[in-house]
């Protein structure tokens, strides 16, 4: 009793820590019983807990005992599958070693035990409160989506992509993506390869390699649709052949209005966005592929952005995947902070 | 925990420096309190002590009376010892010389010693020897000597003396003349 009642005397301060590639941002909220205070973001050249970390951290946190830390756990052992039943869990991952949470009784994320000790350990001196799940932070952000759509939802993060496939709210595939972004000079492309680049692409790509649409490809030529094993009906068929009328439109005027606030890069960074175009490729083609997973045809792809992707990535989703892009600007930081209050609320 | 991996540290106001602030007042309460109970403690115990002092010396003045009461009468009971020795060495001096004032010729019978007299009862040859021998130092001890005599079977006359010593304030308020005035008389009563 007495501690709400210091709760209410005190500001409540909200650190949320997330690591990128090379830079960790920290973004910190002070709110007090009416709202918010004040909000003050800050990047910092290190991966790891500096000292000029620790003393913007403690600046703020040593004025208040209610505080809390939150950190976007940035592991690679980390993802998330379809069940939250015990007996399935084991079916899709082994998870003795791992440290995992039902997300609302339909689906599991989780991360390696060593992981989350280890993020502990670094930040042992300020204390850890939260370690959030990007798949729980992509499943907020996209909320409104993921309820009533089936589409596939990506997280870009700096370094990484939090892939998942939803069908009205329930996980169908889910994989967390490392990226290799240390990329030696030799392997720099200049902007005048990537013309070139863009060729080989269009040669080399073989879209019969990729399952899904060789399924596709098999629609479209074949007229015998019995055997298509994945479409049970023609109207699915109709859809198919149709694109346009799959598209989400209300998400297309919302990006359009994101796009200026947010303007997408060009060719900036394109070698990065290869790498996460060649990285959502082969997810999809795993999720095709597994008969683990219940395969359903995806149509759109909803991206949270949290580094700014150039125009590149949309159109190779668009031109070789078939896929309708939509691409949300997503502050990591703010994100985060709002899962560390729905948390505490 | 509805989403995160682990759980909020536990939030409260004794952060380690208010831990530090209230074990700080904590000690600091605790050793004036100490203190106060000590100081206390020391107060009942004065007061005791005081009680026990005041009871002590009420006893040991009582004691001290009795013992000055004792004191007064020893020192009574030395100074009347001291006199009854004196008075007996006296009484024996007098004894003695009484003896020696008794010539070989005077039989004394009988012999009493009053407090401020004589009187002896004995056997003389004759008148001239008691009254030579006997009578003239007696007379110069006493101040009043009175003499009878009556014979004896055998010829010699038993004589009774009878001599008293005057106070020595009867002696300074009479005047000299009327002592030597009664010793004539006395002689003449004797004659």
């Amino acid at each position: 009793m007495f501690n709400k009642l210091y709760e209410r005397l005190y500001v409540k301060v909200l650190v949320n820590i997330v690591i990128r590639h090379k830079k960790t941002t920290v973004y910190i909220e002070i709110l007090n019983k009416s709202g918010l205070l004040h909000s003050y973001e800050e990047e910092f050249d290190a991966k790891y807990l500096s000292m000029e970390m620790y003393e913007y951290i403690m600046s703020y946190t040593k004025e208040t005992p209610y505080f809390y830390i939150s950190i976007l756990d940035a592991s690679s052992s980390q993802g998330a599958i379809p069940t939250c039943s015990k007996h399935k869990v084991g079916y899709f991952q082994d998870l003795s070693a791992s440290e995992y949470k039902c997300y609302k009784e339909r689906w599991t994320y989780y991360t390696a035990k060593t992981d989350v000790y280890a993020i502990e350990k670094v930040y042992e001196k300020i204390g850890v409160d939260f370690i959030f799940s990007p798949f729980v932070l992509l499943a907020n952000f996209f909320k409104d989506k993921i309820d009533t759509h089936l589409a596939m939802f990506i997280l870009v993060q700096e370094g990484s992509l939090s892939l998942s496939i939803f069908n009205n709210s329930q996980l169908l595939y889910a994989e967390h993506l490392d990226m290799e972004l240390e990329i030696t000079s030799d392997e720099l492309i200049d902007d005048n390869d990537i013309a070139e680049i863009e060729k080989e692409m269009q040669e080399s790509i073989d879209l019969d390699d990729i399952a899904s649409l060789d399924d596709l490809d098999e629609l479209d030529s074949d007229d015998d649709f019995s055997d298509i094993a994945d479409l049970d009906s023609i109207d699915e068929l109709d859809e198919l052949d149709d694109f346009d009328e799959t598209k989400d439109i209300e998400e297309e005027l919302a990006e359009n209005e994101d796009m200026q606030d947010f303007p997408i890069q060009d060719s900036d960074g394109m070698n990065e966005d290869f790498q996460r175009f060649s990285l959502i490729q082969s997810a999809v083609n795993t999720f095709y592929k597994d008969e683990k997973f219940e395969s359903e045809f995806i149509e759109n792809i909803y991206i949270g952005d949290g580094v700014g992707v150039s125009s590149d990535l949309k159109r190779y989703l668009e031109e070789e995947m078939f896929l309708n892009v939509y691409i949300r600007h997503l502050d990591l930081a703010g994100e985060l902070c709002t899962i560390a209050k729905m948390e505490l609320s | 925990m509805i989403y995160s991996y682990i759980k909020p540290r536990k939030k409260s106001l004794f952060t380690p420096e208010m831990q530090l602030l209230s074990i700080f007042f904590g000690i600091t309460i605790f050793m004036l309190l100490g203190t106060y109970l000590f100081l206390l403690f020391k107060d009942y115990r004065f007061t005791q002590d005081r009680s026990e002092i005041i009871e002590l010396r009420e006893e040991t003045s009582m004691e001290i009376d009795l013992i000055e009461k004792s004191i007064i009468y020893i020192q009574e009971e030395k100074v009347l010892s001291e006199t009854v020795f004196t008075k007996n060495t006296v009484l024996k001096d007098s004894i003695s010389n009484m003896f020696d004032l008794v010539p070989q010729r005077i039989t004394l019978s009988e012999a009493k010693l009053l407090e401020d007299g004589l009187i002896l009862h004995g056997v003389t040859p004759n008148k001239d020897i008691y009254n030579f021998m006997l009578q003239a130092p007696l007379r110069s001890i006493f101040h009043r000597t009175y003499s009878s005599f009556y014979p004896a079977e055998n010829g010699w006359l038993h004589f009774v003396s009878t001599n008293y010593v005057d106070k020595e304030k009867d002696i300074v308020t009479k005047p000299e003349e009327e002592v030597e005035e009664n010793i004539e008389e006395e002689i003449e009563y004797e004659d």
